[in-house]
């Protein structure tokens, strides 16, 4: 025996409805605000103030104005925000409010606070501390929240066994994700190592060009410079990367160069809009050789012994019977 | 002075004069200064011996002795002069590039005796020479023009001589009292040295030749040379100064061109004898003067030196500095600078091949960043944490790179303190120099292990070349010295090239990491001496 059951949505908005025929044949005077502030609202955008409604409305007592505030708030169709001199009100726009519809008040704070959070996402821990809610509560909203396809939860890069919450539609950051170089949470050292390589070729070519120039050496030199702007073309043009790159990226690119003695960079000051420029200073590079052979230390076995410590003569490790050493004089 | 040095040095005295001396030397070494008594009750050694060896050390400056408070004479070993020894080879070689045969000749003769006086110098050499040289008579003047260009360009000084005072009086003191001859230091006597170089086997032309010159000669072997009492030594600290030099232009050829080296060069020829040794940076120099001093060779106009000049200038390497704008732009050379930059390039050469490139970024990184955290390592030398740890640990264990503990709370709990990893070049300079001096040693050890191993055979060739060197002179036959070269088989003869090869290859590699014992003691000296 089924009784017939009506779907609870539908009897919600039906009771709302009575509600409001009832209230609006009853109260003819008490629902006039209510259209009214909502009219005020779609006329602001933006929101408006207790002082806007009170201009509007003039004959309505500040208590009654309150409780019809009060009851389109609990209803979900107005958003109370604060601002710097006093609370503001604003329209929900239709679509969040009927997302909202099934939920209850705790949800609708979680869902706010993972909203604001923006696009860095929040940890659940911080979610506890803004609302103060138990976890096993918090736990249970948020597993609804998503099953609602309401918010996702993102790996964060640097600790991969934290998880933080942003709103479904919303893209992750580049310091969650680790921007290009992480796919997957996994750091890509070929692609890193492959952009080097591409990069310090580019440079040293051109330093060959400008070398084999012959032209005096002030033009050498400045002719053997190339920009962050020019190197980020170039890349770009080659294709090998399938994420989209900026200018940033191939800096720190560069940077690993610099790190590595293949290349150095210097800073000019460079007028605004300029191609590349930053601030109105541009940064150039050039590949240079390295300044040094190296150290005749690195060129016997004891030099790389991994054993040197413990080698005295002697003892068991020593000189005369050094192994290393045995094999490198026979080369 | 460490355990490591004074292997070494025990084991340089050794090779160079012997067991004697390398025990009184090594004694002194690590006692410091003590009395002739002293040294012979504590080595067991009887006391002429010590007083020979004692000699041999002073004859070659390595010893030096003073009195004591009551009254004795203190003997006192510089080691650092015993680690000189190993430069030998570089100190002759850089005297034959710079004044040919007869450079090397003087300045392997004063090294090898320590002091001599002009003319005995001048006569051993020629003779030296006419017996290389077949056919022609070394004459004296020739001799005495290379050595008056070595003193002239400070490579040669004089010796600390007796002050005249004491040489007047009665009772000579127990031990006299040297003082330096600044004024005197690099002006030649004038002696008459006339004559030519003796072969050692004079023909009977030879005779006849010099027949009238004989009686001459002779005299004045046994009268005492005009010069008498004016020694000469080598000066290492202008050998030093000119390795340096090498090393600065080498870096500027290596990392620019050809002709900014040349110019670097130019400056330092020009500044060689008005700077200080373990000065910060040259006397300034006008670029009309550079232009002037060019070598012929490169005919550069005045613009483009100054181009040059100014890149030179520019580049971050900071070799060459402005200092000035009289007289067309003042340039100094920055040598504190450039030995930073070298012995920082040495370091960083050195990490790479021990551990890899990646580390080597990670270095190269640290020493540009001075302190970062870990995280910061990894996203700025771009490698994957996990690698990153490792290769940071690996160097934390060898001590080439520290940690520097930042605390939060005033109770240092490992999770709320910051670690930051900080290079420092200086720490890690002296500790790679100590490795070096160990390595140098180990060498040397196997080196003479492998000739002990194989002295049977080394002698057994001995001897038969003697046997057949006495054979030609007696006029043998070919079968004969047939049968006796075959006295060595074939496989020994093998074994006598390996051996060969094996203690060429060892001595020249004791050479390369004195090279990089030179880089690196300049630059802790320098930067000591300057004090920052």
């Amino acid at each position: 025996m089924t009784a017939a059951r009506v779907p609870r949505e539908a009897t919600q908005k039906t009771d709302l409805l009575k509600t409001q025929d009832v209230l609006a044949l009853r109260y003819r005077v008490m629902d006039l605000p209510q259209f009214r502030i909502k009219e005020l609202c779609m006329q602001f955008p933006h929101g408006i103030t207790d002082q806007v409604i009170q201009n509007e409305m003039p004959h309505i007592e500040a208590q009654q104005r309150a409780m019809v505030i009060n009851k389109l708030l609990s209803l979900g169709q107005l958003d109370l925000l604060r601002s710097s001199n006093g609370l503001l009100y604003r329209l929900k726009d239709a679509q969040s409010t009927s997302k909202m519809k099934g939920s209850d008040n705790q949800e609708k704070l979680v869902y706010q606070i993972i909203e604001d959070a923006g696009n860095k996402g929040i940890w659940s821990r911080d979610i506890r501390y803004k609302s103060n809610l138990p976890l096993t509560e918090i736990n249970k909203i948020l597993k609804s929240l998503e099953s609602k396809k309401l918010i996702k939860a993102v790996k964060s890069v640097a600790a991969s066994k934290k998880k933080v919450y942003m709103l479904y539609n919303v893209q992750p950051d580049r310091s969650v994700t680790g921007g290009a170089w992480y796919s997957d949470q996994d750091f890509e050292s070929e692609f890193v190592e492959v952009l080097n390589q591409q990069c310090y070729k580019f440079l040293q070519s051109k330093a060959e060009a400008a070398r084999d120039s012959k032209q005096s050496p002030l033009v050498q030199r400045n002719s053997s410079f190339a920009s962050s702007h020019e190197v980020w073309k170039y890349i770009c043009e080659l294709g090998i990367s399938k994420v989209e790159l900026s200018m940033e990226d191939i800096e720190t690119i560069l940077n690993t160069l610099i790190y590595d003695g293949k290349v150095e960079m210097t800073i000019i000051a460079a007028k605004e809009g300029t191609v590349g420029s930053v601030d109105g200073q541009m940064k150039l590079y050039r590949g240079v050789n390295p300044i040094i052979q190296p150290a005749g230390l690195v060129k016997t076995p004891c030099g790389l012994c991994p054993v040197f410590d413990d080698c005295h003569e002697g003892g068991e490790i020593s000189p005369s019977n050094c192994t290393y050493m045995t094999e490198w004089l026979e080369f | 002075m460490t355990l490591e040095e004074g292997k070494l040095c025990s084991l340089l005295l050794r090779e160079h004069f012997g067991e004697v001396v390398a025990k009184v030397g090594s004694h002194l070494i690590q006692t410091g200064a003590q009395a002739l008594r002293m040294i012979g009750h504590e080595t067991g050694t009887a006391l002429d011996l010590v007083k020979k060896a004692l000699c041999v050390l002073i004859q070659h400056n390595i010893c030096s002795y003073e009195v004591n408070r009551r009254g004795q004479v203190e003997y006192a070993v510089d080691f650092i002069r015993v680690l000189r020894l190993l430069r030998f080879p570089r100190y002759i070689y850089t005297a034959k590039t710079l004044y040919g045969d007869t450079g090397e000749l003087i300045v392997e003769e004063l090294l090898q005796h320590g002091k001599m006086t002009m003319s005995s110098t001048v006569r051993k050499v020629a003779d030296r020479l006419t017996d290389s040289t077949e056919g022609k008579t070394m004459e004296y003047s020739e001799v005495v023009n290379t050595f008056t260009c070595l003193v002239d360009t400070h490579f040669l000084q004089r010796c600390p001589v007796v002050s005249e005072v004491e040489k007047s009086e009665a009772l000579p003191p127990v031990a006299p009292t040297m003082f330096n001859p600044e004024k005197e230091m690099y002006t030649v006597p004038r002696v008459n040295l006339t004559g030519r170089g003796k072969r050692s086997r004079s023909s009977d032309e030879n005779d006849n030749d010099h027949k009238v010159k004989k009686p001459r000669l002779n005299s004045t072997n046994k009268e005492t040379p005009e010069d008498d009492g004016i020694y000469w030594k080598v000066n290492f600290e202008r050998f030093h100064q000119y390795f340096r030099d090498q090393a600065i232009i080498t870096a500027v050829a290596n990392k620019l061109d050809q002709t900014s080296s040349e110019i670097v060069r130019t400056m330092l020829r020009m500044s060689e004898v008005t700077t200080p040794p373990n000065a910060a940076h040259t006397q300034p120099l006008s670029s009309n003067e550079i232009f002037r001093a060019l070598p012929s060779g490169y005919n550069i106009s005045k613009q483009v030196l100054d181009q040059y000049l100014t890149l030179l200038v520019d580049d971050p390497m900071e070799f060459v500095g402005k200092s000035g704008e009289s007289g067309g732009g003042m340039y100094v050379i920055n040598l504190q600078k450039a030995l930073a930059c070298l012995s920082r390039a040495t370091l960083e050469t050195i990490v790479q091949e021990r551990f890899g490139s990646r580390s080597a970024r990670i270095f190269r990184l640290l020493l540009r960043k001075r302190h970062l955290e870990q995280k910061q390592v990894e996203d700025f030398a771009m490698i994957p944490a996990k690698e990153a740890k490792d290769m940071l640990y690996t160097m934390l264990s060898e001590n080439l790179v520290s940690l520097q503990e930042i605390p939060k709370t005033p109770d240092h709990a490992p999770s709320r303190t910051f670690y930051l990893y900080t290079v420092s070049l200086l720490p890690t300079a002296r500790m790679l120099l100590h490795r070096c001096y160990k390595t140098v040693a180990n060498l040397i050890e196997r080196r003479l292990f492998e000739t002990k191993e194989n002295k049977r055979l080394l002698e057994k060739s001995q001897r038969i070349e003697a046997i057949i060197a006495s054979m030609q002179v007696t006029g043998a036959e070919e079968t004969q010295l047939q049968e006796v070269e075959e006295m060595i088989t074939a496989p020994e003869r093998q074994q006598l090239e390996t051996l060969k090869q094996n203690v060429n290859k060892l001595d020249a590699s004791e050479n390369q990491v004195d090279d990089t014992i030179f880089l690196l003691e300049s630059y802790i000296n320098s930067v000591q001496s300057t004090g920052h």
